[in-house]
């Protein structure tokens, strides 16, 4: 039970570390400084000491700002989907083992309910925009749902072809079976369908800022965006801890070697996505559509392969 | 100072509304961003909707034909917010001040009220920081 409330927290500030850290490391291979983890001694009074939970700051504010809700939208739907894609990455957390220590993802078809429950929080975060009446939103949210499909299936064939080769359904099971060649196969799969997930660089078409104006955000504001914002926090804890236990045998491992292993593979892992992020150009949603067909048939036919030898 | 107020000072996101000017304020806006003074060490972020905005940026001397999207633009940034007026233009019409001009406003201080103006034509990035300064300590002092 404690696990389960330590979670929570847990959860939250590695999710705020995790996109500061993509932030601290684009800027820093952009030549930037980035948000400073120490600030500089003479402007402390005004600007605080440190930055490194500066997506929170971000959030908080959005928190504190006055929400306004278009006349053109339908509002229930508008209003309601930041929360329910909260929930579902909210709860998602509890499903996900975290470096050693199993929560509720030792209970039956874990792995359904994680597959699940991750598709729910992407779905909300289309369907929300679409309700919002904005033509720019309407031009993101296309793109999204042809990512969100396209990224999917990568996604669900990774998750299910580990299942098959450890003949499990359940998340705790297949995270402390044996490492095999399907977990490098199965793993690349799934990296490539994060990248997508994640709008990190090549994929971020549904965000274009400067051409779609903000893209399916475009018409939020103020709490509502804050919302999607705390639902990006724990999708981005969400993916890299199911990576991580999934894919990684580090939870056979005692907890005092786990945890300090899972931190550096979650931070080499965000490294990497920064290289991605800052050395890609936008790909447009066409070019982003093939190079995915033509990545993950060829990755699903090793994987396969892999799972049948 | 509460967290809401620290908050709204640690991370202000601006709106870039060009309104007829000559592009050089906004490349000027864009420097301060660059690597060389880099902004975003103080949190301070350039964003493609004036729904997410917290400070509106203005250029340009303000034609008369943008000011109906000017105003729109200004009542879509939520409260609480700033604007302020970078370059010669944006504070009192510069060159094309006329009074008997058909064509432009000037400042748009008739139009929205402004809280921070910046001289320059165009101004230097480190005068513009300095002017988004200004304008992020009058936001934390907004309810």
């Amino acid at each position: 039970m404690i696990e389960l409330i330590l979670i929570i927290f847990t959860s939250f500030f590695l999710g705020l570390f995790y996109s500061f850290l993509i932030r601290k490391f684009s800027a820093r291979l952009q030549w930037r400084i980035g948000p400073l983890v120490f600030m500089y001694k003479d402007l402390r009074s005004i600007m605080g000491i440190t930055r490194i939970i500066q997506p929170l700051y971000d959030i908080i504010k959005l928190f504190g700002k006055k929400t306004i809700i278009p006349e053109s939208s339908r509002k229930r739907l508008f209003i309601y989907s930041p929360y329910i894609s909260l929930i579902f990455a909210f709860i998602s957390i509890f499903f996900i083992p975290f470096s050693g220590i199993s929560l509720l993802s030792n209970v039956p078809y874990s792995l359904v309910i994680v597959s699940y429950l991750l598709i729910g929080s992407l779905l909300f975060m289309i369907i929300g925009p679409i309700a919002s009446g904005s033509p720019w939103a309407f031009i993101g949210v296309r793109r999204e749902a042809e990512l969100f499909l396209v990224t999917e299936f990568g996604f669900i064939i990774s998750l299910f072809s580990m299942a098959i080769s450890k003949n499990s359904l359940i998340l705790w099971e297949i995270s402390i079976s044996e490492f095999n060649l399907v977990n490098i196969t199965a793993g690349l799969l799934m990296f490539t369908s994060i990248l997508g997930k994640l709008h990190i660089k090549p994929f971020d078409m549904s965000e274009a800022e400067a051409e779609i104006v903000a893209g399916p955000y475009t018409e939020y504001s103020g709490k509502l965006l804050g919302i999607y914002y705390l639902t990006k926090i724990f999708l981005i804890y969400d993916f890299i801890a199911l990576f991580i236990s999934i894919f990684i045998p580090i939870n056979t491992l005692p907890i005092y070697l786990s945890i300090p292993l899972f931190l550096i593979i979650s931070i080499l892992i965000i490294f990497i996505l920064s290289i991605i992020h800052v050395l890609n150009p936008r790909y447009r949603i066409k070019n982003a559509l093939i190079w995915y067909i033509k990545i993950i048939s060829i990755l699903c036919l090793i994987n396969i392969i892999t799972m049948v030898m | 100072m509460s967290l809401l107020k620290k908050s709204r000072i640690y991370s202000p996101w601006l709106y870039h509304l060009h309104c007829g000017g000559c592009n050089g304020c906004d490349i000027e806006i864009l420097a301060a961003l660059s690597p060389r003074f880099d902004v975003e060490r103080f949190g301070i972020q350039l964003v493609a909707s004036p729904r997410h905005a917290d400070i509106l940026l203005i250029t340009g001397p303000m034609p008369k034909q943008i000011l109906p999207m000017a105003k729109r633009v200004y009542e879509q940034v939520p409260d609480p917010k700033v604007v302020v007026a970078i370059g010669s233009c944006a504070c009192g019409g510069g060159i094309f001040y006329d009074p008997e001009n058909y064509a432009i406003l000037g400042t748009p201080d008739s139009l929205m009220p402004i809280d921070v103006y910046i001289p320059g034509c165009p101004p230097k990035p480190e005068a513009i920081i300095n002017g988004i300064v200004q304008g992020i300590l009058k936001l934390s002092k907004k309810s």
